[in-house]
């Protein structure tokens, strides 16, 4: 999955929530036209009325708050996943930022396997990462610690930076509607 | 006061909404204020701040707090075999402990360097073969590497330190220094580093008359020994001599020798000497004082371990206080205010041997004093780590129970419980102890619920005391009742099977629940219980029938009190007649109930 990382078409995961299962998919469609050169790898294109939308069905599916919620209510009634400053005037390093993210995503996604009841928000506060996030209680305590102080680690010898995760435990995932 | 009317509005049901509340002018800064120390209801600031991650045990509060070294111990591992993918440096400037380390050797040839890097990465066994090598294929090593290896061979006592936070404790005293004593004989000259290396090692795995040879060795040699030396050598003296008199002569004898060789006393100096005065019996407290006055001469300032030695030479566990409670005081005094740091190995003895001292002189005042002068400056960091913080925090609430008032004692009960301390049965059962002197029997259901969160429910004596404790006398009726739901609540204990082994009954705690729920007027429930005696194969007491009896005739249930002649009969118990002679006389039988009485008294004069 190091894929992801040398793509330069990057432009629809700036602004929308990453979702790990849906980029997945879209790599497999992923076309190579000289491995090992420099090329232009495209994907899929995902129009942006389509991103990060989950559309009505027959209501049988729950969704949360955040997946119910589209893009546009970004600022009016969601938050953001991914807090730092390099969108701001005059700063830089987004697009380094916005790597990082994706790659803190698919790594809690997969050390917490199915622990997850929620996206991860991740907060940037000076040199910390803070990584934020809902779990379900799937696990005794004492294995989700071990796992904690696993990521905190490795992420913290990663980055170079000091990385601090705040979990939340949940019963069962919060379902805001069923659509 | 204030707890009691909390409890009680509890369980009044009906919450009251005001349509407007006045806060004091100064309620802001109050708010602020709270924030300001410690938060009595926070977890330890390690753990994550959540209800379901948060430790309720003792037991818990370890296993979580391994469980994430070890997670952060895997990490590190996964770091270390596989380096290059963390080289990539963002970090600006360099932040050095975030790289991963090499761990691994680098330098495999027979040669010098070799022998450093294995010396600094700890590698006892490969350092002492590769220093073989190095000597057989003819390569001569420098005089101050080979101190380095004396040095290293001696810290770990020749063998490799264990990979693990737990450090292997057991010292091996036969073989610890074969290696040592080769490589020091086998060297053509020696300095006096390489016989300080030796000589502390001897001390340290406990080979002492062997450290005095050592050091008389030096001596010949025409060599002066170092400050480490003689503080060695000193804390050894009390194994090489056996009455209290040679063990001081002997300490003196060091001393003098190390003003002539003109080495300077430290603290450790002086903390071994006190140390050592502590096996000397009387002479000790003799000798304590000019020591500390010789040491404030050369301007040496004492550590908490030094007044940790002077305690435990003045309080000897065997003797009582007899007069020597000033001693306390007069350190506490000394110290009152003062902010100490850690300089002396045994500085974390202090507190909990100042408390220990204090619980056994039942001096509060005192434990008070030494509980503020842990909020000085740095004095927390010299508590020790969390069994030392245990033993600290069991014998300080241990003596709040034992002199203080019962209101005094929950205030604190908030304050370090759990967030610093998680009491054992010992702990809970001194509580309850308090609030029975104190006639505050009615918070038991509360504090039920704490030995609950604590995992102390199955420790049988302490849930008996407790029963026995609500079982003891009648309460006001909204006490009784709570009394009632928390004994019910402890009865599941004993018949639950699903998660654990449950509790096993005894007689006192069939009659404690039984007598509670009578005398809550839970007639049905207590009546139930009865059933149970026959299935614990337990006898209920006398004064538990008589109890039975009032209040079946409070309901005036001649039924019932058949039955309950029935049921004492079939427990053969002495009281039997004498309650058939009430039951007959105090209540309306039908006839067919006096045929059964006659009957039973027919059949237990028979047994007679």
């Amino acid at each position: 999955h190091s894929v992801c990382y040398n793509r330069n078409s990057i432009y629809h995961f700036i602004d929308r929530a990453e979702k790990p299962h849906t980029v997945c998919r879209q790599l497999n469609s992923t076309l190579w036209l000289n491995v090992g050169g420099r090329s232009i790898h495209s994907s899929a294109v995902c129009c942006k009325n389509r991103a990060a939308r989950i559309r009505v069905g027959k209501g049988d599916r729950p969704v949360t708050y955040e997946q119910a919620l589209h893009p546009h209510q970004i600022a009016h009634r969601k938050g953001w996943l991914s807090q730092h400053t390099s969108n701001l005037q005059g700063e830089d390093g987004a697009a380094d930022r916005t790597v990082e993210d994706l790659f803190i995503r698919r790594l809690i996604y997969g050390t917490f396997h199915g622990c997850l009841a929620d996206e991860l928000v991740i907060k940037r506060r000076g040199n910390l990462l803070v990584i934020c996030a809902l779990m379900l209680q799937k696990l005794p305590p004492h294995k989700y610690y071990f796992l904690v102080g696993y990521t905190e680690e490795l992420l913290s010898h990663f980055y170079k930076c000091p990385v601090k995760m705040e979990i939340q435990m949940l019963e069962e995932k919060s379902v805001y509607k069923y659509l | 006061a204030v707890i009691s009317s909390i409890l009680f509005s509890g369980s009044a049901e009906e919450i009251v909404i005001p349509r407007k509340k006045t806060w004091y002018g100064i309620a802001v800064l109050q708010a602020l204020a709270s924030t300001v120390n410690r938060d009595p209801t926070a977890s330890h600031y390690v753990f994550q701040d959540d209800s379901y991650l948060t430790p309720r045990t003792s037991a818990e509060f370890k296993l979580y707090s391994l469980a994430q070294e070890s997670g952060r111990t895997a990490a590190k591992y996964f770091i270390n075999t596989y380096p290059k993918y963390f080289q990539k440096d963002f970090a600006n400037p360099h932040i050095p402990c975030l790289m991963p380390e090499t761990l691994e050797l680098q330098v495999n040839e027979v040669s010098e360097a070799a022998l450093i890097e294995r010396i600094q990465l700890r590698k006892v066994k490969a350092a002492v073969d590769m220093y073989d090598q190095l000597l057989q294929a003819g390569t001569p090593v420098s005089l101050d590497l080979t101190n380095d290896l004396l040095d290293l061979i001696s810290l770990y006592g020749d063998c490799d330190p264990a990979r693990g936070d737990a450090p292997d404790k057991s010292l091996k005293p036969n073989r610890e220094n074969n290696n040592a004593e080769r490589i020091f004989n086998m060297m053509p000259e020696r300095n006096r580093r390489s016989y300080g290396a030796l000589i502390r090692g001897m001390v340290k795995h406990g080979a002492y008359s062997k450290a005095f040879n050592t050091y008389t060795d030096l001596l010949n040699n025409r060599l002066t020994g170092d400050v480490h030396i003689f503080n060695a050598l000193i804390s050894a003296a009390p194994e090489v001599r056996e009455k209290y008199v040679e063990k001081w002569d002997l300490i003196v004898d060091l001393l003098k020798q190390m003003a002539e060789q003109k080495v300077k006393p430290t603290l450790l100096t002086f903390n071994a000497v006190l140390k050592a005065l502590r096996r000397c019996g009387s002479l000790g407290r003799t000798q304590a004082f000019p020591v500390i006055n010789e040491m404030k001469a050369l301007g040496i300032a004492p550590s908490l371990a030094t007044y940790d030695h002077v305690l435990g030479i003045f309080y000897k566990a065997a003797t009582s206080a007899q007069g020597h409670t000033e001693i306390l005081q007069d350190v506490l005094s000394e110290i009152s205010g003062k902010s100490f740091t850690a300089q002396d190995p045994d500085d974390v003895e202090f507190f909990k041997d100042a408390m220990r001292i204090c619980l056994a002189t039942k001096d509060i005042e005192q434990a008070y004093r030494v509980h503020s002068l842990l909020g000085v400056g740095e004095n927390w960091k010299l508590l020790g780590d969390s069994y030392y913080q245990s033993i600290y925090y069991g014998r300080f609430f241990n003596l709040l129970c034992m002199m203080e008032h019962i209101d005094v004692v929950l205030k604190w009960y908030k304050e370090l419980i759990p967030s610093l301390y998680y009491p054992n049965s010992q702990g809970m059962r001194d509580l309850l102890q308090a609030l029975d002197t104190d006639n505050r029997l009615d918070l038991i259901p509360q504090i039920w619920k704490d030995i609950k969160r604590m995992g102390h429910d199955n420790k049988t004596e302490l849930v008996e005391e407790m029963l026995s404790l609500m079982a003891r006398e009648n309460q006001i009726p909204e006490v009784q009742q709570s009394f009632a739901d928390c004994a019910l609540d402890v009865k599941a204990l004993y018949t639950q099977t699903d998660r654990r082994v449950p509790l096993s009954w005894s007689a006192g705690s069939l009659s404690s629940i039984t007598s509670i729920l009578l005398a809550a007027e839970r007639t049905q429930q207590a009546w139930e219980m009865l059933k149970l005696f026959k299935l614990a194969n337990r006898v209920p007491s006398e004064s538990l029938m008589n109890q039975f009896l009032e209040s079946v005739k409070a309901s005036n249930n001649a039924q019932q009190a058949v039955e309950l002649v029935q049921i004492s009969a079939s427990f053969c118990l002495s009281i039997t007649p004498n309650l058939m002679e009430r039951v007959q006389q105090e209540f309306d039988l039908t006839e067919e109930q006096r045929n059964t009485l006659s009957d039973l008294e027919s059949s237990t004069a028979m047994s007679d």
